[in-house]
This record gives structure tokens, sequence and C-alpha cells, in this order.
């Protein structure tokens, strides 16, 4: 039951929906009770997975609190904004716009490409200031920008390896910015799979490229939530995991607002919990432009 | 009638049940030590395992760390230090290719690193035989393909694996060279950095979890290597293996040295007496003593040592000696009689004191080991000085009933033999040795003035001994950790580590006024901060108000400062409507547990959310918590570029000379990390100017493939943090050099806040227990030499004799530390060792020398005749001593392992030594002073001759002084009132003693017994 097409990673702020301008509107809801579940294909399933995780709504906003927590139990703290903003699907061009809930829904959904993303850290204070832009392609590297204002410097990352630590922290780049899902093949494993999760199989196409051999993700049947998922090494052994612990719905959207990503080697982890989190505020794609690393945006981080 | 004589009379009359019983103790005694380690699934030791469990296993240390004792603060700093920074001890591998013109940076080369590393990766758990978890730790593993590269290029800074795949072009390979020898962290370390060796080898760290690995890791590599094959040279070493490799070789070393000693006694034996069956029975003695001796150890559950794996090479050639002497004498009388009980009874009359004086001053000299403060030493001497007493009452029990074994046809050639058969040897020894006799006599003065020569030259000699040890030059040159760990200190900056730790501790509040001090600098602060916000939110202003309150409210029961700053910054999440405490999901297996606000059906119970709060109040808790972490941020010491500077002094002057290869500290790391992000240039490699940039640096340091790197440098508070050290010699007197120099330049050039400095890592370990050793050895030294002399006051009776006594050995050892010095031989700790030890040895021909030359001197009446009668027998007796316990510790020099061998020679050489000095020095000394000696009016009884008496005293009090300084520390001024008083008091009680009417009395019968 393999096929070879999207799902993705873990974590970061879930967003989601509608290019519902008008506010208010809490379509999505109704709409997803239209949905049946039963017969989805492991393509269908790996899709809405991470439309779920990283696509929800046109835009986002998220202010995160990251606790570091080591194996002698030592906490350390990150504060940090995040603003997500998904480029229109190319494929909509020149249509017109939607104009029911649900085809805005429709809409939304089927937009899983490219994203472009702002992180403003505030804390520890020593970073207060420091900002981050990543463009997200699907068919290339992406681009990554970082603003150092102690030694006032924007630098660009040169493309490479998405599976460093984020800010020091267990989470992985790829999971803050969601791993492609063409870079893997997907299985969904029926005999784990139950009435509450899709259980899929995910193994790299190059293995050369990544620590693990494959992962494994629960998925919530009914909102498509990933609740965990767990890497894998060599010999089988499962050494790292990310749990889902709160899952809100805001403005109709299943939203993961606290999480964690756990080194089963040496116990040690990072959670993450999500505040004020906002969809469709209508963030201008100009922010997300390397500009504004010096200038931050205050408007969209207040 | 002889002392002891019941004891004999036992033997002779029952020697079956008195052999019977011997061997059945040692047999009981074997069993216990045995049993508990054996297998448990064995059939019967099965069946015995609730009681085996009770019982001790044969345990193993060669942990050179347990040279002191766990508790010592050194090595709780040191393990607490490993353990705060995350440390841990390493295997060192180097692979050097000397053939190819761009050393290992070649597509061939690197493919066996990259196999190697990952091979090494798979070294944990059930592949190496060990629990899950232990072994080789895997994200700390530092190598090519481990570490990551930071790189600026033309599309921005660049991180990523240094050598993820092994490279498939020469150009490829090349340039993982040059990234590598760009990261300062990895040249010298990972990449060979020295002179004309630059890329010519590459190193692989292995971090254990447990350093008593290593022997497996060492193996299991060596074999890979043996796979991989050349041009490439695989080196293995690091403290760890030297110090696990020589446990492993220790055993060895005992299966060879131990016998080959026994065979060298054994032939040695025959040679002199040429018959076999007597000769078996010094060897049963020797072999049960040892079974005794090393069954005790076991079965009380002491460790085997590298000190007490030595134990059997000790006691074998000293249980030999008694019984030399009783065949000696047994040789040389039986033929008089051909009664073999009259024999040994005559023999045993001779032989008894001294033998048990010989055996208690030898036990003494080992037993005062246990002065020293090193734990494995004082368990060595204690266990060899029990050993040597079985001895010596196995062979007054033993010998004669063995002797009495043997049917008197089977004897019938014994001593006849000898006379006929080697004659012209006998004559040789025999001429020679009156020979020496009458020389001393002649020329005694000659003699002395010699000795007095060699001892002012041993004197400045001993001036000149060069304190120091390391364990890797515990194998001998040849040994491939010897060569592995020369060539691989010739490729980089050091393979010995050291750490020095910098710790600057927050300071406690020690009173309410500093309570009150600090929460007012804390309030103004807060309203200085508030002042400048508010315009932009007026929130504030109520926001820090409630800041300040809170803090005076949680100053109260905070012990430090950082206690009431992470109170407020929990408060100001939980206003933020933030949930408290994190907990962790608990970690299982299985489908995952449903996130709140999850059901099957999707809905399920909404998170509560918190009240709607006010934009501007809630903007002003962020900037509340903003401020408090600028606060806790005041207090991150070694963020501060200043404090950074210093660390890059202290780097700098370590590189100034000396054997530190290498340096890496958090300094290097932000200056890295800022130079590839400004410019990648030299000259943008120096520490920012501001705090937060370093904290920039740092942060994207730890965005990297390895977070955790920069908690080997810095605790999370960065109040502590760590230089480390490749040292190219792990010479301990390296090391100390080391410590001293930078103690200097730390007063010369002070930090710019104070620091508490101190040293960890195995390197620094090993100069703390030497320096315990180097004074523990000579505590135990005076100890042990006051024992010796009591004994011998005791023996003879007389302070003049004692001292008398202590003079051939006081020459041998003064010669022998002198010649060590003078030919620049280290003092390590198997020196240290032989000083006390020698002691108890080297007495032992002095007292059987004097002891026969005073009770012949009363039947030939001057020294002139008892001479010759001296140099007869009891001089051959002593001189089959010297020979055989000399040889017996030559098979040591055998051993690849260097402390082995320098006890093998040294003992014999030392032994040799007194040996020949008793037979020159006494007999000299005696012709000067004879008539003070052999006075007639001599008293029996230590306490009859007052002079005696009061120098038995003080050295008797000083006895107690040495041991009990070691536990109270106790002024000089203290001690010396307390010795004045202690030699009055004895003086006084002194001149009671020996005016009293036993004094009188017995001297008078001794009188008669003399004139008689």
């Amino acid at each position: 039951m393999k096929i070879d097409r999207k799902i993705i990673a873990i974590l970061l702020f879930c967003t989601a929906s509608v290019a519902a301008i008008h506010a208010g509107e809490t379509a999505p809801a109704e709409a997803e009770k239209a949905e049946k579940d039963k017969s989805l294909s492991v393509s269908e399933i790996v899709d809405r997975t991470n439309y779920t995780a990283y696509y929800q709504g046109a835009d986002g906003r998220a202010d995160v609190r990251m606790t570091i927590i080591d194996a002698g139990k030592n906490k350390r703290k990150r504060v940090f904004t995040i603003l997500r903003y998904d480029l229109p699907n190319p494929k909509d061009k020149g249509k017109p716009k939607p104009t029911t809930p649900a085809e805005v829904l429709k809409r939304d959904r089927a937009n899983t490409g490219e994203q472009k993303f702002y992180v403003y850290f505030r804390q520890p204070a020593d970073v207060n200031k420091m900002s981050f832009l990543v463009h997200k392609h699907l068919d290339r590297d992406d681009d990554r920008w970082l603003y150092l204002p102690g030694l006032d410097l924007v630098r660009r990352i040169a493309g490479s390896d998405k599976r460093t630590s984020f800010v020091g922290s267990h989470f992985f780049y790829e999971d803050v910015s969601g791993r492609n899902v063409n870079l893997d093949t997907h299985e969904l494993l029926d005999k784990e799979s139950n009435k509450t999760y899709y259980v899929l199989k995910n193994t790299p196409k190059d293995s050369g490229s990544v620590e693990f051999a494959y992962f494994k993700m629960w998925i919530h049947r009914k909102t498509f939530v990933v609740v965990q998922t767990s890497y894998y090494d060599r010999n089988g052994k499962e050494y790292r995991r990310f749990n889902a612990l709160a899952v809100k719905k805001i403005d109709g959207y299943p939203t993961v607002v606290k999480s964690q990503m756990t080194d089963l080697r040496d116990g040690s982890y990072t959670l993450l919990e999500y505040d004020d989190v906002k969809y469709n505020s209508g963030i201008p794609e100009d922010v997300f432009t390397e500009r504004y690393l010096r200038n931050p945006p205050m408007k969209f981080l207040k | 009638m002889s002392k002891g004589s019941r004891l004999i009379n036992n033997s002779l009359d029952r020697p079956a049940v008195v052999t019977w019983l011997m061997i059945g103790v040692a047999v009981v005694i074997a069993l216990a030590a045995a049993l508990p380690s054996l297998p448990a699934d064995w059939p019967v030791i099965a069946q015995l395992q609730p009681v085996l469990r009770k019982m001790h296993r044969i345990r193993v240390d060669t942990d050179p760390e347990n040279m002191l004792s766990p508790d010592e603060p050194v090595r709780v700093f040191h393990d607490e230090m490993k353990k705060t920074l995350d440390l841990h001890d390493m295997v060192v591998i180097g692979v050097v290719n000397d053939e190819n013109p761009n050393g290992m940076f070649n597509p061939a080369s690197l493919k066996k690193v990259h196999a190697l590393t990952a091979y090494a990766k798979t070294l944990r758990g059930a592949v190496i035989g060990e629990p899950e978890g232990q072994g080789v730790i895997v994200k700390d593993i530092i190598a090519l393909s481990t570490v990551d590269n930071i790189e600026p290029s033309s599309a921005g800074v660049k991180f990523s694996w240094l050598m993820r795949q092994p490279p498939q072009t020469e150009q490829e390979a090349l340039k993982i060279g040059q990234n590598a020898r760009r990261v300062p962290f990895l040249d010298g370390t990972v990449v060979s950095d020295k002179p004309g060796r630059e890329g010519k080898a590459v190193a692989i760290y292995l971090p254990l979890t447990r350093k008593d690995l290593s022997h497996k890791i060492y193996l299991r590599i060596r074999k890979k290597a043996d796979e991989l094959g050349g041009p490439e040279k695989f080196y293995i070493t690091g403290l760890p293996v030297a110090e696990d490799t020589f446990g492993v070789e220790m055993f060895i070393q005992m299966a060879i040295s131990a016998p080959a000693a026994m065979l060298v006694i054994f032939v040695l034996m025959l040679a002199f007496f040429r018959k076999l069956l007597l000769v078996i029975s010094p060897m049963i003695v020797a072999m049960v003593s040892v079974i005794l001796t090393m069954g005790a150890l076991i079965i009380a559950g002491f460790p085997v040592h590298i000190m007490s794996s030595m134990i059997p090479i000790f006691i074998m050639p000293i249980a030999v000696l008694d019984s030399i002497h009783i065949i000696s004498e047994f040789f040389e009388k039986y033929q008089l009689t051909r009664d073999r009980k009259k024999t040994i009874r005559t023999v045993m009359d001779d032989l008894f004191m001294p033998m048990l004086y010989t055996s208690l001053t030898s036990a003494a000299g080992f037993a005062s080991l246990a002065l020293t403060p090193i734990p494995p030493v004082q368990v060595f001497g204690m266990f060899v000085a029990m050993g040597i007493m079985v001895a010596w009452l196995l062979t007054v029990t033993f010998i004669p009933a063995y002797i009495m074994f043997i049917s008197p046809r089977k004897l019938e050639n014994f001593g006849a033999v000898h006379r006929e058969g080697r004659h012209a040897h006998e004559t040789m020894l025999t001429k020679f040795l009156r020979w020496t006799g009458s020389m001393t006599y002649r020329r005694a003065k000659p003699i002395l003035a010699i000795t007095m020569v060699v001892l002012v030259i041993a004197g400045w000699g001993i001036s000149r001994i060069n304190v120091n040890d390391n364990p890797v030059k515990w194998f001998a040159p040849s040994h491939p950790i010897r060569v592995a760990d020369r060539v691989l200190n010739d490729h980089f900056g050091g393979t010995y580590m050291a750490y020095l730790a910098l710790r600057v501790p927050e300071k406690e509040f020690r009173n309410d006024q500093q309570r009150e001090q600090f929460v007012k600098q804390f309030a103004s602060a807060v309203s200085e901060r508030a002042e400048t916000l508010k315009g932009e939110n007026p929130a504030v202003t109520r926001v820090f108000e409630e800041l300040a309150n809170s803090a005076r409210t949680l100053v109260r029961k905070a012990k430090i400062p950082s206690e009431v700053l992470k109170s407020l910054a929990e408060t100001i999440e939980r206003k933020q409507g933030q949930v408290g405490e994190p907990s962790a999901a608990p970690i299982e297996s299985g489908p995952p547990a449903l996130p709140g606000g999850l059901d099957v059906s999707g809905e399920g119970p909404t998170v509560p959310t918190p009240a709607k709060q006010d934009q501007l109040v809630k903007s002003a808790w962020r900037s509340a918590g903003l401020f408090i972490s600028e606060q806790v941020q005041d207090g991150e010491i070694f963020k501060r570029p200043d404090v950074l500077e210093y660390i890059i002094q202290i780097q700098n002057h370590f590189k100034s000379g000396g054997t530190v290869g290498k340096t890496n500290s958090l300094a290097d790391i932000v200056r890295t990390v800022r130079r590839d992000f400004v410019s990648g240039k030299q000259e943008d490699y120096r520490i920012p100017a501001s705090k937060s940039a370093v904290g920039q640096m740092l942060v994207q340091f730890q965005s990297s493939h390895r977070k955790d790197d920069l908690w080997h440098f810095a605790t999370k508070d960065y109040r502590t943090t760590s230089i480390w050290l490749q040292l190219t010699s792990g010479d301990n007197r390296n090391m100390s050099r080391i410590v001293r120099n930078l103690e200097k330049f730390m007063r010369q050039t002070p930090p710019p806040v104070p620091m508490e400095v101190n040293w960890f890592g195995l390197t620094y370990i090993n100069i703390e227990w030497q320096a315990r050793m180097v004074w523990g050895m000579f505590n135990a030294f005076a100890g042990s030499f006051l024992v010796v002399f009591l004994l011998m006051t005791i023996l003879f009776r007389s302070a003049l004799w004692g001292l008398l006594s202590m003079i051939p050995l006081t020459v041998t050892i003064g010669a022998i530390y002198g010649a060590i010095g003078l030919i620049g031989k280290d003092y390590d700790m198997p020196v240290a060792v032989l000083s006390s030890l020698t002691l108890g040895l080297a007495v032992d021909f002095a007292i059987h020398f004097l002891a026969r030359a005073r009770a012949m001197q009363r039947k030939y009446g001057s020294w002139e005749k008892t001479s010759g009668a001296v140099f007869g027998e009891p001089a051959r007796a002593i001189m089959r001593n010297i020979i055989v316990i000399a040889a017996g510790f030559l098979p040591l020099l055998l051993a690849p392992l260097v402390p082995y061998q320098t006890v093998g020679a040294l003992l014999a050489i030392i032994l040799l030594t007194s040996g020949v000095g008793t037979l020159l020095l006494l007999p000299a000394m005696i012709r000067l002073i004879e008539k003070p000696l052999f006075n007639p009016k001599g008293k029996t009884g230590v306490t009859c001759s007052c002079v005696t008496c009061i120098i038995s005293a003080a050295a008797l009090f000083a006895l107690i002084m040495v041991n009990l300084h070691m536990y109270i520390p106790l002024g000089g001024n203290v001690m010396w009132i307390v010795a004045v008083i202690v030699v009055a008091v004895s003086a006084v009680g002194c001149r009671l003693l020996s005016n009293r009417q036993a004094c009188t009395h017995d001297s008078a019968g001794n009188r008669e017994g003399v004139s008689k």
C-alpha cells in the first residue's frame, strides 16, 4: 500500500483555513461534518494531514513559548512569535473567488504548496529582536535569512540540511516548516490503524540524507491532527518522538496548542505552547521580505 | 628449651595431623574465594547459589582513580564536573596515512575512517555484551563524519555535516580536509595540525559511558582496523584504554610472573641442596601462603588492584626465606647425628627467634603501608604482612612435619653428598666468605669511610629525585599503546585530556539586609524600565508595580537572587494565561493517548480558554517577561565579552610553552561562529562587543546537528565553564607544571570577575594521588623504620644493637634512592612503594647476622675469633638467601608492564646491596665498637637498660605521632611540647624500671650465664 505522495511532518503552529476574508465565518466546521472519512486513499490521508499540520487558512500567527528540558531537568525558555503566509495556489490563478464557505475550504485544502514564515524572537533577552525568514519551496532548497541584532547583520543561510536543531531545541527546522511529503514513501499500516487513528509508515526515498530509517504517524481520523510521530533508527528502535498534547478548535480549525518532542535516548525534550493563535489575519506577503528582518512588522507581532 | 618448642614438637610428633590441617584450610579458603565467581549455571554451583550469592566475587579494579578514595574532594569534584558538563572518558583512535601526499584526505582513506566511525557507533549494549545504554556515547562521538562544518559561502552561511558520506573524488576529499582545518575546534583535534604532518592523520574520539569498557572497545576497534587494512595505520590510545588494558595484562602477568618466580627459586634451591624431595617443601609453603592470602583478600571483598595483583610475587620469595634457613642448617648438621628429630630441634633452637623477628620486621614493613592515604596500597600492605606471618607459621610447623615424612634412608646421602660432590664449589663460597670476614676485620675503617662517601653521593642523588608517573608509561615502549601514544601525540594537539573549570557561583543572601538591598535595587530597576515604557503603554505602570511587590514577598524565602527571578518569571507566565509547569508526556509504546481537546468524534472537551485580557495589559506583562529575562541573564557571567577575552588570555598562556598542544573553550566557539557569520576571514575571529551578540552566536552554534556540544563547555546558567586541554604528555610532572604556571599567571593577570579555578580530568587526578603517595610513602617509611627499630631493640634487648641492625638497610635504601635520582629514573608508584617494604626485607640479613654473631661471641669470647665462625655457616645461609630471593624477583623483568619490571629490578638490586652491605658493614662496625656491644654487664629486658628504655620510649612515641598526624592535624609546637613531656616522663619511668628487683636479679643470672 505504498504511495508516493504527501504527508508531512509534525509540529508547529497548525493553522489553516479558508481564504475567507470575512471574519466571523465559521463555515469550516459545518463543511467538516458533511465529509465522510471512510474510503480515503493513502494519498488523501497524507494530503489532509499535511494540510492540517501546516496549511490551515491563508495565513496564521501564533505566540510560541518553547521550554527545553534536558536530561538533568534543567529548563531553558525561548519565546517567539511566528507568522505564516501561504502562497496562492497557481492552479487557482484566474479562477473566480470562491463564494460559499465550503468552496473556500475546498480550495484551501487543495493548497499545500509554497509558504513563507517569519519568526520573531523575544526571549531570552539576548536574542530579543533576532528574526528569521524562510521561503519554503517544494522543488528546491528553501531560502533562509537570519537577522542578528547583536552584530546588526542580515545573513543568508545557505540551503543546507534541514534536520538541524531549531534554536537549540529538540525540534528540527524541518519540523517547524514541514517536511516535504514527496521525500518519503507512505504506507498505511492497516493492522495498527483503528477507529481513532490512521497509522502511516513513512520511509525516506534517500536514506542517506536523514538520520532516521522511517517514521510512523498516528493521525486522528476525524481531524487529521498528528497525535504522535515516532522516529526509528536502522535497528528499528524508536529514538525520537513527537506528541500533540493539547488541541483546540480555533476559528474552526483543529489546532495543536501544546506539543512535545522527546529524545528517547536520554529523556530530554522540548515543549511548545501556542498562544494567541489566529488565522486569516490578512498578513501581507510583503512582510516576508528581507527588509522586515531589521524592522519587524510590529502590527502583526503584537 | 627453645621458644615455640611446643609448636615444633607438635609437628614432629604428629606430622600427618599438621599436614592435613594445612591442606584442609587451604582447600576451604580456595573454594570460598573461587566458588562465588564461577558461572552460576554449573551443576553444583547452581545449588550453592543461595549461599554463594552472599559472598564476594572476585573483583578487579584497574582504575588509577581508585588510588584516591571515592570521597576525596578532588574525585568528588571530578565526578561532579563530568556530570555537570556531560563529559566522559574517551578512547582515541588515530588513523595515519604517510604514503599519500594528501595524507588522509583521499577517497580511499576517508572511506575507511567513515566505515570505522560507523562501526564504532554500533559498539554499545548487546553488541559488546553489556546492558542497554552502556558503551560508546553515539551523540558525542567526535569524528569527521559526526561533526558539523560551518562555512561562509557566496550563498550565505552554510551549516552542514562535515563528511556525511565518504567523498567520491580527490577534490571532495581535499575540500573536507580544508574545511576541517578551518574549524578551530577540529584542527589539531580531529585533523592533525603539527607542522609537516598537517592532514596526515585524523582522529576519532569515542566517549564511553564507563571507562572500564575501554579494553572491550579497544579489541573490537583493533580487529575492525585490521579488516580495513593499509596503507593507513590505525592507532588506539587514551588514558582509559591504557588503564583498562593494563588491568587485563596484569592478570596475564600474574599468571606468568608468579609461577616463573617459583620456578627460579626452585631451580636455585635444587642447585644448593641437591635434594628434590626436600626442596619441594618450601615450594609448598610458598604456594599455600599465596592461596591463603589471596583467598582471604577475595573473601574479604577487596578488589584485585594493580597493587594487590603483586601480592603473590612478593609473598613467594619471602615465604621460602625461612625455609632456606632451616634447610640450610639442617643440611649442615644432619650428618652429625643422622637423627631427624634431634637435628630439627637444634636447628629450630638456633633459628626460631631470628625467624620470628625477620618475619615480624618484614610484616611490619609492609603493614606500615597502611599509613599511606592510598586505599589500594593499604590493602596491599596489610595482606602481604598477613601472608608473611602465614608463611612463617607454615614454615615452623609444616617444614618440620614434612622432614619427618622423609624416611631416613632417603636422607642418607643428604649433606654428605654435598661435602664430597660439591667440594670445590663449596670451598669457593666458604673461602670467599672467610676472606670477606677477615677483610672486614682488618679493613674496618676503610669500609666505613667508603660507606660515608657512598652516603654523601646518595644524598645528592636523592635531592635530584624526579617525582613523576604516567599510566601510559606503565607499558613497555614497544607496546602498541605506547606506540600509539607517541605517534598520535606527534600529529595532534595531544591525546591526554585535562579540564580547567572556571566558576562564579551566585552569592547567597547572608541576611535580611542583603535581601532588602537586593529588592531595593530590583525595584528601582523596575521603576526605571516602567518609566521608559509607560509612554507607549500606560498599563506598564501597574504591571511593573505588581512585579516589584511580588519580589518583596518572594525574597523573604529565597536563598539566592536567581530564585526570586525564577519565581517572578513563573508569575508572569501565569499572568499571561499560560500554563504553569510543563509536564512531560509519558514515554510508552503502543498507540498514543488522545491529547487534551480531542476525542474519537473529533470534538472532545474544550480546553479552557483564559479570560480575554486587555491587549495593553498583556503587552505590559510581555515587557515584564523580557525585563526579568534580562535580569536573569545579567548573572550569565561567561557570556560577558570581557570574561571571554580573559579565557582567551588563559588559552594563550597555555599555548606559550610546555606540553599543552591545544585548547578548546567557549570563547573559541563564539569566535568561530562570529567569524563565519561576518566574513569567514581570520580578522573576524574574535569575541563580539556585546553580551547579547555572544548569546546570539551561541544560539546559532546550537542550531546544528549537535546542539548539546555547547553544554560540554558551559552550564546552562553560564556560571561555570570549562577549558579543554589536550596535552601531548600524560606525565604527572608536566601536568603539575601546567597547574603551577596557571596559578602564577592568574596572580599576575587577575580575572575581570573573581572566579573559582579548579582542575579535573584523569591527567589531573593522577597528580593528586601522586602527591599523596609521596608523602604517604614517607610516613609509611618513617613508621616502619621506627617499628623495625623497636622490634630490633626488643630482640637484642639493647638500643645500640637495635641501631646497629638498622645500619645496612639505611645505607642500602639511601644508596638505591640516590642511584634512582642520579640515573634519572622517575620516582613513580612502584618505586615509592618499594621504600618501606625494602626495609622489612633488608633487615632480615642483619637480624640473622647479628643474632648468630652475638650467640657465637658468647662462645668464642672475642670478635676476632667470632668473626671467622660467623662467616662460616651463618654467612653461607645468608648468601644463599640473598641469591634466592634476589633471583626470585628477576622473572618480573620479563613482564611487558613497566611497574613489574621496576619492582623486579629494584628488589633484586636492593636485596643484593643490603645483603652485601650486611656482610661488610656489620662486621666492620662491630670491630670498631666491640666493647660497648659485648659489654658483659649487659642486662636482659628492654626496660632494664635506662638508655635503651628511654630511646625505645622515644621511638614508640614518635611512631604514635607518625600514625596520629595522619588523622589529627597537630601543630609543630604542640608536638614538640608533648615530645619533651613524654621523654621526661619515660626517663623517670625507665630509671625506676631499670633499678627494679627483676633487672638486678636477671642481670646477675645473665652474668652467671656468661661466665659459665
